[in-house]
């Protein structure tokens, strides 16, 4: 209707929306697909990934807008001509009888044969070749049931191969495989697509593999498409933040430049019992990663934290950037500027309660503490005593007297963690102290 | 090593199927024809009047001198071919076309609900034949032509309940799931309808109590001839779809996407199964298990195929029902009792058996 | 693959060539040929052709044998009803009194229940079939069609068609003098009791009972020869106006009915013992004052001459016996 099947776009939605009762799981969705591209879906569970592939297959009608294939609107075509356009890997394919392998990929010929046609030597070598093509080609005589689970997933997508569509639709294929062979069921996958120009659509949860793998990431989002195109462009902290609610890391693979990220947590921190709720701020200084587990310890525990002048790149810097701990940052290896270190002892200023890490103090960052003198009075101040300050004192001595100091002059010494968070945890829970 | 799992039961060993896969439909059927007759050659030589086996023989070959041997007058010779011609084979040859009809109706609803414990009476059909048959025998309806109005109406009676069920499986509601629901409820209904009728009349209860048995004693060449070509015609028919039920097998949406109109199939289906069990009910009254147990039998020997297995389950669901009428002859020689007790008696155990062979802990593997 | 197409044509012509052909075979033999020389009207209307005053016949039915024992015709049966000879035989369908009486044996069996056995029948090459309706219709079409056989349905539908059947199987096999005879009888015996009845003061109430269970007493009920035979007897039965043909009282209903006189059937396994059980059997009247008997079972439900010429008068005797002189 609208244009060949040779030049027409492989699948093409057109404001498409589908409810089911009241609930409307896709919102005018509009995405068309390239001739040989593999387009991974993405999107949280419930975002509509499924639902998007069961109307392209006819399972589910829009409520409005239309579906294409091949430029041929999918109302009009049949059960059969649709099975000869576009073949479906399900997310579920539980099969209960040990059939043999090469005849259930036969199974997936039905749309080619006549009524009372058997299986021709040329189906048999169809079904050998694509079982070769997904590495089952041994297995052939073998029953379904006695293979592993990697391998039925290939048998699976062996079946729908031999559908031989110019369209394949798979739905979260990598959803009981190992590592292993998500990998290799994905590098198939993408062969098929850019060797003999099959056009792909996947419906994915692994975001890392997605971005690996896929020519292009859809992101849908509570039945909305927030994000279209190829994965270096579209893949962000903030589209994982909005989207999935997750705070990570952005990072490049050295190799390929392919970007990954890696999840840290939600980003509504979790309250724990008995927690800080929002006590504080709690100011932390550290560096060298000295501060990082205190740092996450007390975000878990919700109290509301600052840090300390730390450095780029360093360990701690990166942590507290994760956590969205604000705190001032000189450039790397530099001592400690005058506006960072005023910036500093604002933060100091307004803690409820500090924290000094175990970190290693050298020239660059004996201003640490020695910012700390005139507040370790007026606010409690708690300095963890292991590994002792002599053991990390790189500044001839000069660090260790400035310890002495803040002892004196009221800051308590903690061993570790445990008794930190106890700590901490009186005070919350305690009356308020008015902040010095 | 990857670790294999061992086949769970019902399901060949690919082999088994191999063999049975590299043979030609002709050759196929041509053993199938064998067995049927060798079997029903054997049963000829049981019945309720003793007939020395050379002689059953000799007349049901139509050989000459047949009570040569015997010091019988030549009048009861030819009675006896008679008794063998008229009476006993008529019989035999409804046991294999009743068991053919139950083997193969009772495959496909297990492929279409797959689900293994589906026979030829889920949805209800035994329950509208029963009906059928209790009006003609309590209102002595069609008394002209008895032998005529009995079948009929319970045909009728059967095929009323698959077209309730079939209204079911044509409305949005027709889930797998909801057609055996209502099938349930409707025989339920039938069953209550049923023992009303009885109340107001009891004179037909006796009968209709022995044709819930089943028996063969409606038997003869006219009905032979009917009942063969409406199987042979339905059979066919339902062979035609074991493609169709290969790929239901994985699921209605996997079988919808590789091309399969599922609704459609289902539908021609499930009045096909009607149309086949009621032509055995007809004639037969209620005969038990056969329909259950033969495509297991099927599955364990010539694999999961349905298109072996549905002609697989009407050839051992036709020696099923002759072996069950030979070994209730066998131990009671001279007393014609209803075979649905011999089928119960084999099927069941037989069933709990394959149960049994089940792994353990296995999800849902074919029986 | 072509020749799979054909094979599937092959079987639907052949199919439909023999489905084609059973049905006009079934259509020409419904009528159901047989030879004979003489033609009746059985029971069921049907016309029936056979030869005139047979040497084989097989009865299906106690109330048939006795009819043909009385008209001194036992040396035309060779073959009777029974039930499968596995489980119980003969004596499922005869009382040991019959089967002394008309002198049977088991090797006489033909079995009718559950199932018809059509070889033992076609083993004794009968003539002629006597049949009452408690086998299957279908069962004696075929006799009919397949066989050839004629089969006579006698099954009187009151009492008054037992001298019917009397009549007819006189005129099958020629004992008219000894018909008249019997009918005589049976017509003396309905006169008397009409005249004992019209006479009565009172009619009692009764209960005749077939059977009991931990539920009720079953019984005849309107439109039965039971019923029909109690009224004669000038009884009341207190089931004379229940909704079913045989039904079954409650405890409580035959209590408060309270009947005058109680009889239960006796034979075929039942005696007194069988039905004290029943549910307010020591708080019946009829029980308490002694006013219970027992009547043999073949006398209340076969509709034989024997029903009219000792059941009648069993039960007659019983109910009005100040009338007895």
């Amino acid at each position: 209707m609208s244009g060949t099947p040779a030049t027409a776009p492989p699948l093409r939605l057109v404001g498409v929306s589908v409810s089911y009762g009241a609930r409307t799981a896709l919102r005018k969705i509009d995405l068309s697909v390239r001739s040989g591209e593999f387009v991974a879906l993405a999107g949280p569970n419930g975002s509509g990934k499924t639902t998007l592939l069961r109307t392209v297959l006819g399972f589910v009608t829009p409520s409005a807008g239309r579906v294409e294939l091949f430029g041929d609107a999918l109302e009009s075509l049949s059960i059969l001509e649709r099975a000869r356009r576009v073949a479906w890997l399900p997310q579920e394919e539980s099969p209960r009888d040990d059939v043999r392998l090469i005849d259930y990929v036969l199974y997936g010929r039905y749309a080619f044969h006549g009524l009372l046609e058997g299986d021709s030597e040329e189906d048999y070598r169809l079904g050998h070749s694509i079982l070769e093509q997904v590495g089952l080609a041994d297995r052939a005589d073998d029953g379904l049931l006695s293979i592993s689970g990697g391998e039925r997933q290939r048998a699976v997508l062996a079946r729908a191969l031999a559908q031989t569509t110019p369209l394949l639709l798979l739905d979260e294929p990598t959803s009981h495989l190992d590592i292993g062979h998500q990998l290799d069921l994905l590098a198939r996958v993408r062969d098929l697509a850019h060797r003999r120009g099959v056009t792909v659509v996947a419906a994915l949860h692994d975001l890392n593999l997605a971005a690996r793998f896929a020519d292009r990431i859809v992101v849908l989002s509570r039945g909305r498409c927030v994000a279209d195109g190829p994965p270096a462009e579209i893949l962000s902290e903030g589209l994982l933040a909005q989207v999935w609610g997750v705070v990570a890391d952005l990072r490049r693979e050295p190799r390929t430049g392919m970007p990954y990220l890696i999840a840290h947590h939600l980003t509504t921190a979790p309250r724990g019992p008995g927690s800080g709720t929002g006590f504080g701020p709690v100011h932390v200084v550290g560096g060298g990663g000295a501060a990082a587990p205190y740092l996450r310890t007390f975000a878990d525990d919700g109290y509301s934290l600052s840090v300390g002048a730390l450095h780029l790149l360093d360990t701690d810097a990166e942590v507290a950037e994760a956590l969205l701990i604000r705190g001032p940052i000189e450039a790397p290896f530099a001592p400690l500027g005058p506006e960072v270190r005023e910036r500093h002892r604002a933060l100091l200023a307004a803690a409820r309660a500090i924290v000094v890490a175990p970190f290693v103090v050298g020239p660059s960052n004996l201003a640490n503490l020695e910012d700390l003198r005139p507040y370790v009075r007026t606010t409690p101040s708690f300095l963890v005593s292991r590994p002792s300050i002599t053991e990390r004192d790189f500044t001839g001595g000069r660090a260790t007297q400035v310890y002495q100091q803040l002892r004196e002059a009221g800051a308590r010494e903690v061993t570790g963690m445990e008794e930190i968070v106890r700590e901490l945890r009186a005070l919350s829970s305690g009356p308020p102290t008015p902040s010095a | 090593m990857e670790e294999r799992a061992p086949p769970a039961v019902g399901e060949a060993t690919p082999s088994g199927a191999m063999r049975l896969r590299r043979s030609s439909p002709w050759a196929l059927l041509g053993a199938i024809v064998a067995i049927v007759a060798v079997a029903v050659a054997l049963s000829s030589l049981l019945g309720t009047v003793f007939i020395p086996p050379l002689t059953t023989l000799r007349l049901l070959f139509g050989l000459p001198n047949a009570c040569a041997g015997t010091s019988v007058s030549p009048d009861l010779c030819t009675r006896w071919g008679e008794i063998i011609w008229q009476a006993r084979l008529p019989e035999i040859v409804l046991a294999v076309i009743a068991g053919a009809a139950l083997g193969i109706s009772g495959a496909t609803l297990q492929g279409t609900f797959r689900n293994p414990l589906a026979d030829p009476f889920l949805l209800g059909i035994s329950s509208g034949g029963t009906i059928g048959a209790a009006i003609v025998f309590d209102f002595h309806v069609g008394q002209v032509a008895p032998d005529l109005f009995l079948p009929l109406f319970a045909f009728i009676g059967a095929i009323a309940t698959g077209v309730a069920i079939l209204a079911v499986a044509v409305s949005r509601y027709g889930t797998v799931e909801t057609l055996l629901l209502t099938g349930v409820a409707l025989a339920s209904l039938l069953s209550a309808v049923l023992a009303l009728l009885l109340l107001y009349n009891p004179s037909g209860s006796q009968q209709v109590s022995y044709w819930l048995l089943g028996s063969l004693g409606n038997a003869s060449w006219p009905v032979d001839g009917i009942a063969l070509g409406v199987l042979l015609i339905t059979g066919t028919l339902l062979s035609l779809f074991g493609r169709e039920l290969n790929l239901m097998q994985l699921g209605g949406d996997v079988a919808r996407s590789a091309g399969v109109d599922v609704r459609r199939v289902r539908i021609r289906l499930i009045l096909l199964a009607s149309l086949t069990t009621g032509v055995a009910v007809a004639f037969t009254g209620i005969i038990g298990f056969v329909g259950l147990v033969s495509p297991h039998v099927v599955r364990r020997i010539a694999g999961t195929d349905y298109r072996y297995v549905l002609p697989g389950s009407a050839l051992v669901g036709a020696v099923f029902l002759l072996g069950a009428r030979d070994f209730a002859l066998l131990v009671y020689p001279t007393s014609l009792l209803p075979i649905g007790i011999f089928t119960a008696f084999f099927g069941a155990p037989f069933f709990i058996y394959l149960l049994f062979r089940r792994r353990v802990g296995s999800p849902m593997g074919s029986l | 693959m072509v020749p799979l197409t054909w094979l599937v044509v092959v079987i639907l012509v052949v199919s439909g060539i023999g489905i084609a052909s059973a049905a006009v075979y079934f259509a020409t033999t419904a009528s159901g040929t047989t030879s004979g020389n003489l033609t009746i009207t059985d029971d069921l209307g049907h016309r029936v052709t056979l030869p005139y005053d047979p040497a084989r016949v097989v009865v299906l039915g106690p109330n048939i044998m006795d009819s043909m024992y009385r008209l001194g015709l036992r040396s035309h049966v060779v073959g009777v009803d029974c039930y499968a000879p596995a489980f119980g035989g003969l004596s499922a369908d005869y009382s040991p009194d019959q089967i002394a009486l008309w002198n049977l044996s088991s090797s006489m069996c033909i079995q009718a229940e559950p199932t018809f056995d059509f070889e033992a029948l076609l083993a004794a090459t009968p003539q002629v079939v006597l049949a009452a309706t408690f086998v299957p219709a279908a069962a004696l079409q075929e006799i009919t069609d397949t066989f050839h056989i004629p089969v006579v349905v006698l099954q009187p539908p009151t009492l008054s068609g037992i001298e019917i059947d009397v009549s007819l199987l006189a005129r099958i096999f020629g004992v008219t003098a000894g018909a008249n005879a019997l009918n005589t009888q049976l017509a003396t015996e309905l006169y008397n009791a009409t005249a004992v009845v019209a006479n009565a003061s009172s009619f009692p109430t009764v209960l005749v009972t077939y059977y009991v269970d931990s539920n009720g007493y079953w019984t005849f009920g309107p439109g039965t020869f039971g019923q029909s035979l109690i009224e004669l007897a000038g009884g009341s039965s207190i089931a004379a106006n229940a909704t079913f043909e045989y039904p079954e009282l409650s405890g409580e209903q035959v209590l408060v009915a309270n009947p005058h006189y109680l009889v239960y059937a006796t034979g075929f396994g039942l005696n007194e013992s069988a039905y004290t059980s029943a549910p307010f059997w020591g708080q019946l009247s009829a029980v308490q004052s002694g006013n219970l008997t027992g009547m043999d079972s073949n006398w209340l439900t076969e509709a034989d001459p024997t029903m009219i010429l000792s059941g009648l008068p069993a039960l007659l005797a019983f109910f009005h016996p100040s009338s007895l002189s």
